[in-house]
């Protein structure tokens, strides 16, 4: 009872790591832009491709014999995959997103082009890869460490850790740099941000930065915990972490990365008790009816902090 | 300091400023005043090149400032390098910063050696409301503390050059004193001020020269006494 007790609440830690990274990434975009940015989830799938062809390159090319520590390999793959989703991001907010800012397009256009930005990844990414999906290498051994029967495979404790490093990095961005004051401010009033001397684009721009970055060590992450990867893999847990940030009050990180847990515990615990079928069923249920009860999620407020 | 060349400008298809012209010299207070719609905070927005959809767009004219053309210069520039700051109609505080932090915000583009503890000093001596609510959420703050901290915010971009929106709008009358005292200090500490009012006989009392402007056009200009004078800015502006 106890172990699997515990063994539980670890497996609700690891997937709510993954939602609130992902969750994370709509949620700074939304501060910023008013923009639910519907093709992040499919930034995820790219991350978690990118992982994978990088690590494939340097199996092949650079670590040819092997031997080659996984963790070192993490650390080289991390950063570049995190670069190259960043200059994603930048790219789909300088081309979809940004055109249609500078004409004073109604925030509905720029919705429903973040839908398309979001199926042009996915096929662009069936055109080049094809339907069959793609095995994620192995490069970091699976251990399990054990201790009065509860089982933890050390992949799931990077998960959580990297889940907990990044918001705290992510936090200490937001509260205590300039460009991070001029996140905050801008969600509260665009218009006065140009009269303080600060470019709206640079901090749009930084902010993509920032949301692609966490996509990216989760997208990486996850290709290492479930080494399957397929083109629409970005878009149900896209979609859950979308609805996590929104539970959990779209408008603060704070309330964005406990969603994402929030999501990740109900799941796990419908799973303990019901059949997995029922699942998304019942914890969309519950998300519902937690909307339905506080519109603004937990830490939405009316018109205040937005990040 | 300030040259405003037949300026036309307008809103989607809507024109609102149909060639206005006027000049702000070094270390003067111009006022403009005019009814409501009649296009004053559409000049000062063309003025901070600020964006649509808010702000109009130029279709003719020219905005010189010592010498350069800003119809060019982005907004941030306009406030980072050329140094002139906005005000805005309804203050636009980032109600979810603390005071400070709205003072703060204001120097992201000053230099790195520039003395932000002296321009903090000299807000806070200012208006020492503020001060006293430093730590406070700005949201929190009354009508007429945050349009101080509007004021604030603008001085601590560094500008040598100050437009205001109507800065005593919703005040109550000391407040409006206050206000206008703390304008008169600047300006004698080398601020040149342009400012709009509603209230057109505080304005022109206050300012060096003044500007009438009347659904997109300059209708009358004089030094502040000649407009007060002037029969018809009496009659339509001050109340016979
Ligand atoms: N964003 C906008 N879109 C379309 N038209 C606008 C916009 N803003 C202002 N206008 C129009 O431009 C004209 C000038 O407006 P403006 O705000 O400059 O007037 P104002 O002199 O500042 O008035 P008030 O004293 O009421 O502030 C008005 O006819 C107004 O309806
Ligand atoms: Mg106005």
């Amino acid at each position: 009872m106890f172990t699997s007790f515990f063994q539980n609440i670890i497996n609700a830690l690891q997937w709510g790591s993954f939602y609130s990274m992902i969750a994370l990434g709509y949620c700074l975009v939304y501060g910023v832009l008013r923009l639910i940015n519907f093709a992040h989830g499919d930034i995820f799938m790219v991350a978690a491709y990118l992982g994978f062809i990088f690590i494939t390159f340097l199996f092949k090319y650079i670590f040819v014999g092997g031997g080659v520590s996984g963790w070192l390999i993490l650390a080289i793959t991390l950063p570049v995959v995190m670069f190259f989703t960043s200059v994603l991001g930048v790219f789909i907010e300088r081309v979809a997103y940004r055109p249609l800012r500078e004409k004073g397009a109604h925030r509905l256009y720029v919705v429903i082009t973040a839908l398309m930005v979001g199926l042009i990844l996915e096929n662009g990414n069936l055109a080049l890869f094809g339907a069959s999906s793609r095995k994620f290498p192995a490069i970091i051994h699976r251990s399990v460490i054990s201790f009065s029967g509860v089982h933890i495979t050390n992949l799931k404790v990077l998960v959580i850790i990297a889940a907990f490093v990044t918001f705290a990095f992510l936090q200490a961005i937001v509260n205590k740099t300039k460009i991070g004051m001029a996140m905050r401010a801008i969600s509260y009033d665009k218009f006065a941000i140009p009269l303080m001397g600060i470019p709206v684009n640079k901090v749009i721009v930084f902010t993509f930065i920032l949301g692609s970055s966490l996509a990216a060590v989760a997208g990486v992450l996850f290709g290492m915990s479930y080494p399957v990867l397929n083109p629409y893999m970005g878009m149900i847990i896209g979609w859950k972490a979308f609805i996590a940030a929104v539970v959990g009050g779209i408008g603060d990180i704070k309330g964005a990365f406990l969603g994402g847990f929030l999501l990740g515990f109900i799941e796990i615990l419908i799973v303990s008790f019901f059949s997995s079928n029922l699942k998304d069923l019942i914890s969309f249920l519950i998300l519902l009816i937690i909307l339905v009860i506080k519109p603004t999620g937990f830490y939405g407020v009316a018109k205040s902090t937005k990040i | 300091m300030l040259e405003i060349k037949d300026l036309k400008v307008r809103y989607g298809n809507i024109e609102a400023l149909h060639g206005i012209s006027f000049t702000v010299d070094k270390g003067e207070i111009v006022t403009l005043i005019g009814a409501n719609g009649a296009g004053k905070t559409t000049t000062l927005m063309s003025i901070a090149r600020l964006p649509r959809p808010e702000a109009p767009t130029v279709i003719a004219g020219d905005i010189i400032y010592d010498g350069e053309s800003l119809l060019n210069v982005s907004p941030d520039v306009v406030v980072a390098e050329k140094r002139i700051a906005l005000v805005p109609e309804g203050r636009h505080i980032f109600g979810n910063l603390s005071v400070q932090e709205n003072l703060q915000i204001a120097t992201y583009a000053l230099d790195k050696d520039a003395n932000v503890k002296d321009a903090y000093e000299k807000v806070y001596s200012l208006f020492p409301r503020l001060y006293e609510r430093r730590k406070q959420r700005s949201e929190s703050l009354s009508g007429g503390e945050q349009q101080m901290l509007a004021v604030g915010r603008a001085l601590m971009t560094g500008s040598n050059f100050i437009m205001l929106d109507e800065p005593s709008m919703g005040l109550a009358p000391v407040l409006v004193y206050d206000m206008f005292k703390a304008l008169r200090q600047m300006n004698e500490e080398n601020m040149t001020i342009l400012l709009i009012e509603q209230n057109a006989k505080i304005a022109l009392e206050f300012a060096h020269r003044g500007y009438v402007i009347d659904t997109g056009e300059i209708v009358a200009s004089g030094t502040g006494k000649e407009l007060m004078e002037n029969p018809d800015v009496k009659k339509a502006y001050l109340g016979g």
